[in-house]
């Protein structure tokens, strides 16, 4: 229900420009918070040192926004060397080789309430909000096998582990999503 | 440019309005609006400006109607999964009132696109949701000198404002100089 409310105002705003009636929301910023029920408002300057619409500008023209969007933190900038691929199982080949592999231990990296809506039987809740090699009580002699909602999460976590010297690792590739049509079609997808 | 007897009709509550009137009718007649995304906020925003008789709605949207899109996109339904999300929003928003123009752009707004595009319309309204195409957006405003209204939305809050530094207001970039790391970015 959030958007139809967010909408709706974006609307007003719209029909008052055309109108030219009433105060403008310029210079204004109206946030809305759903939970705790209030519109709370910011003001918003010009900033003269604006790379668009400052004194100096220094974006005169349309830019590259996929690179300029792309600004990786400190310590996560992808490693050449290591390769992610090499980790990787399909769903059928990740349930093959759980299946043979009665030591290994499979952690999920979800939240818990992705948790909630469905998970893999057998599977250890370890959430990346929240996820430390140091403290994750995993063996390094263990193979361990990971999955999250998409692949991604897993992976990080994956590479944290890589780097705290576990080395028998595997991740479910497509994550629970994929897994869920691609092995059990009996799980939600959400 | 005048009203017809069925516009007048329909638009009465408007037209005895003294903030609204015929002028101010004919105003919402002549416009012509350019909305990115016809998703959660394009849903509401494009059918209020079909019904009180905006004169031509521009759609962009590339995506098409998911089921999970279905409990919060309230224009499209179920009967639409699968169709182009401009096309659903446009039976939507024409069932409602006939009399407008829908342009739809079943596309994906680039720098290569965009100047062009927003050289058509008088005002820009920003329903998309990423920062690639929010920059994007915001600069093609700015070169274009068109307002643009901004709405965002994240879990249970929303944000909205109207960027036009044309008249002195700031943009975006005043707001937010750069992009959040893409690590934090929520998928």
């Amino acid at each position: 229900m959030l958007p139809g409310v967010v909408g709706l105002i974006q609307a007003t705003e719209v029909i008052k420009l055309i109108l030219e009636n009433g105060v403008p929301l310029k210079g204004r910023l109206l946030l809305y918070d759903a939970m705790k029920m209030n519109f709370k408002e910011v003001r918003v300057r010009k900033d003269p040192e604006c790379a668009l619409c400052g004194k100096h500008p220094t974006v005169t023209e349309l830019i590259d926004y996929r690179e300029f969007c792309d600004i990786q933190l400190p310590g996560t900038a992808v490693q050449e060397e290591f390769d992610e691929d090499s980790f990787e199982l399909s769903p059928l080949e990740f349930k093959t080789a759980l299946d043979q592999d009665p030591a290994a231990v499979l952690v999920d990296v979800r939240e818990q309430y992705e948790w909630d809506i469905c998970y893999i039987d057998g599977a250890r809740l370890l959430p990346t909000s929240s996820f430390d090699p140091a403290t994750s009580g995993l063996d390094k002699e263990t193979p361990i096998y990971l999955y999250c909602y998409k692949g991604q999460r897993s992976m990080t976590a994956l590479k944290e582990l890589w780097n705290a010297g576990y080395k028998n690792l595997k991740n479910l590739k497509g994550g629970i999503d994929l897994w869920a049509e691609e092995v059990d079609p009996d799980m939600p997808q959400y | 440019m005048t009203l017809n007897n069925e516009e007048i009709n329909r638009y009465s509550r408007h037209l005895t309005l003294p903030e609204v009137g015929m002028g101010g009718q004919l105003k919402l007649k002549e416009a012509k609006i350019l909305m990115i995304g016809a998703g959660g906020l394009g849903s509401p925003l494009g059918m209020y400006l079909g019904a009180v008789g905006i004169g031509k709605l521009g759609l962009v949207d590339f995506d098409v109607v998911d089921h999970t899109n279905l409990h919060r996109q309230i224009a499209h339904a179920a009967s639409d999964e699968g169709r182009p999300k401009v096309h659903s929003l446009c039976d939507t928003i024409l069932a409602g009132n006939s009399n407008i123009e829908v342009e739809v752009h079943n596309i994906r707004l680039e720098r290569e696109n965009v100047l062009e595009l927003f050289g058509q319309y008088d005002i820009i309204a920003d329903g998309s949701d990423n920062f690639e195409t929010r920059y994007l957006i915001n600069d093609a405003a700015y070169f274009t000198k068109k307002p643009l209204v901004s709405a965002s939305i994240f879990r249970f809050q929303g944000q909205i404002t109207i960027f036009d530094p044309e008249s002195g207001g700031p943009c975006y970039r005043c707001l937010y100089s750069e992009p959040p790391p893409a690590a934090l970015v929520p998928s």
